[in-house]
């Protein structure tokens, strides 16, 4: 019993910080999002958000450029991650140190590289111009690629280490044994990695999804305001406009769409702990 | 690498490697270059070299006033949340309390929710309920989000730790208080040590909640950064950003030294 109190003494501040700093908020968001002009309860804010065109290809364009940005930190998180797995231990840990270097620098810093990198005369359209691919020099932002590449860049550290987790955990020795028996190399990765790491490649994809489609700076940044995704849709009504029952129902819908990538994603990393 | 593997299959990998470090790093590399160029206009391959921007950062009231801010914050933000996380982890390392793996989720769940839904619940809550936005509740919002990370590094240095040497102080008559004093938080040290770097680069780094709560008087480096990127970038930003990264890079070290980089991997 003595324990018992020892243990909630020392988990009570950080259950109480979490209450009151991150419950409690989420409860009033929800709040307000049901909550009306007149003070009585409605569903006049989420009406309309998904009754306005306008809305919808907003949540459209978040959706499938979110995918887009998933499936490509996927397709080369997987092999990179296997490269990483399968290196030395003193190339891996070099290896992890310069993915590690962009995952914990700031994401203004980082967007901030690639509004260089894009922009008018940047490396990447000078290049393409000097080539002669395009006709002329011109600007990469402020278009939906210059938010796939800077998402990308942001996710792809994070997609990486996470499948890393699980193809370190692979025995090796499946490998041996399908090569011994005659599989060519890319066939034991296809039949042999590829399956057993699929669930760290799905639990990555799921939160670099999640992460996604929440994303705020970048997308703004290197989308500017004719891109709009529903982060900065959320932002402008919160801080703009000031509607802010409408950004909490705008909210509240991410939050769904959030929760339902993130209940697979639960799955699949339970299985893996447990 | 297994034997046998083509040779060509080998080099295409080592380009694939290549190029996407080059990818991942290319944005940090470029903006360290235009930090030093001599040119006034953002620029990259830079013209020349020149430290004045870093000079530049220092005569600007805005930058030297966030950089405090910054600093005062992540400051807070590393003790508030190595403190609370050092409990919260002794506690779910001891799976003594019924429903420790709800637990063990709460704690956890900043780490996974968008950061820009909790921010705008707590600035909606904040102003319902207390008033104008001001640094505590920044402070607030950065130790909820930075939790998490202390709470990992600390469970897995306890993980490794040897569960009978509190047992045996126990035996030898020490008191709760000294077992914890004199048992256990020395054995946390190492992941305390790390969580509270992590704490301090995620505050410091931190765009999301701080934008949210931004206002004239609560400006972090961050929202410094980006208010400039909204508007007219010169090779001052260039040259916050790049301390920014050396200090980023210096925690990683730090980090590395007292826990291990290996342990990133998988979170």
């Amino acid at each position: 019993m003595r324990d018992r109190i020892e243990d909630i003494a020392l988990a009570g501040p950080g259950i109480l910080l979490l209450a009151l700093a991150f419950v409690l908020p989420l409860v009033e968001m929800l709040r307000l999002s049901i909550v009306g002009a007149d003070g009585g309860v409605t569903a006049e804010h989420f009406v309309r958000f998904l009754s306005d065109p306008y809305y919808l290809g907003v949540v459209w364009r978040t959706i499938y450029l979110s995918l887009l940005i998933t499936i490509i930190c996927a397709a080369v998180g997987f092999p990179l991650a296997y490269v990483m797995a399968r290196v030395s231990p003193q190339m891996r840990l070099w290896l992890i140190v310069l993915i590690i270097l962009p995952l914990m620098t700031s994401v203004v810093v980082r967007t901030f590289g690639w509004m260089v990198v894009l922009g008018r005369g940047g490396l990447i359209p000078f290049s393409l111009w000097k080539l002669g691919f395009v006709g002329r020099n011109f600007t990469l932002m402020h278009t939906e690629a210059a938010i796939v590449i800077g998402m990308v860049q942001v996710l792809l550290p994070f997609t990486a280490l996470s499948i890393l987790g699980v193809v370190m955990k692979i025995d090796r020795r499946l490998e041996e044994a399908a090569r011994t028996m005659g599989a060519s190399f890319l066939a034991t990765l296809r039949s042999v990695v590829l399956p057993l790491a699929m669930p760290g490649i799905l639990a990555g994809s799921l939160l670099a999804f999640t992460l996604s489609v929440s994303s705020f700076v970048t997308p703004s940044l290197l989308g500017g305001v004719r891109l709009p995704v529903v982060a900065s849709s959320i932002y402008d009504a919160a801080t703009k406009t000031l509607e802010w029952n409408f950004a909490a129902a705008q909210s509240v819908i991410l939050l769904i769409g959030v929760l339902l990538a993130l209940t697979p994603y639960i799955r699949l990393s339970g299985r893996r702990h447990g | 690498m297994v034997r046998g593997v083509p040779r060509w299959l080998k080099a295409l990998t080592w380009v694939f490697v290549a190029l996407t470090l080059v990818f991942v790093l290319g944005p940090l590399i470029v903006v360290a270059g235009v930090s030093v160029s001599e040119s006034q206009f953002i620029a990259f391959p830079p013209a020349g070299f020149s430290l004045r921007w870093f000079g530049a950062i220092f005569e600007s009231n805005a930058y030297v006033g966030a950089l405090v801010t910054s600093l005062q914050l992540a400051l807070l933000v590393t003790v508030t949340a190595t403190v609370i996380g050092a409990g919260a982890a002794i506690t779910l390392h001891r799976r003594r309390l019924p429903g420790t793996g709800i637990l063990a989720g709460l704690f956890l769940s900043p780490l996974i929710l968008p950061s820009i839904i909790f921010a705008i619940g707590l600035l909606m809550l904040w102003s319902a309920s207390v008033g104008p936005v001001s640094l505590p509740v920044l402070w607030i919002g950065h130790t909820v989000i930075a939790l998490p990370y202390v709470i990992r590094t600390t469970l897995a240095v306890l993980a490794d730790s040897d569960p009978f040497l509190e047992e045996a102080a126990r035996t030898m008559g020490a008191s709760r208080w000294q077992r914890i004093r004199h048992v256990v938080l020395p054995q946390c040290a190492p992941g305390l040590a790390a969580g509270a770097f992590f704490a301090f680069n995620i505050s410091f780094d931190e765009a999301v909640v701080a934008l949210f709560l931004r206002t004239p008087d609560l400006v972090t480096l961050p929202i410094q950064i980006y208010n400039q990127l909204e508007f007219s970038p010169d090779p001052t930003v260039a040259a916050v950003s790049t301390l920014m990264m050396g200090l980023t890079i210096l925690l990683i070290a730090v980090i590395d030294r007292f826990l291990g980089i290996q342990r990133f991997v998988g979170t």
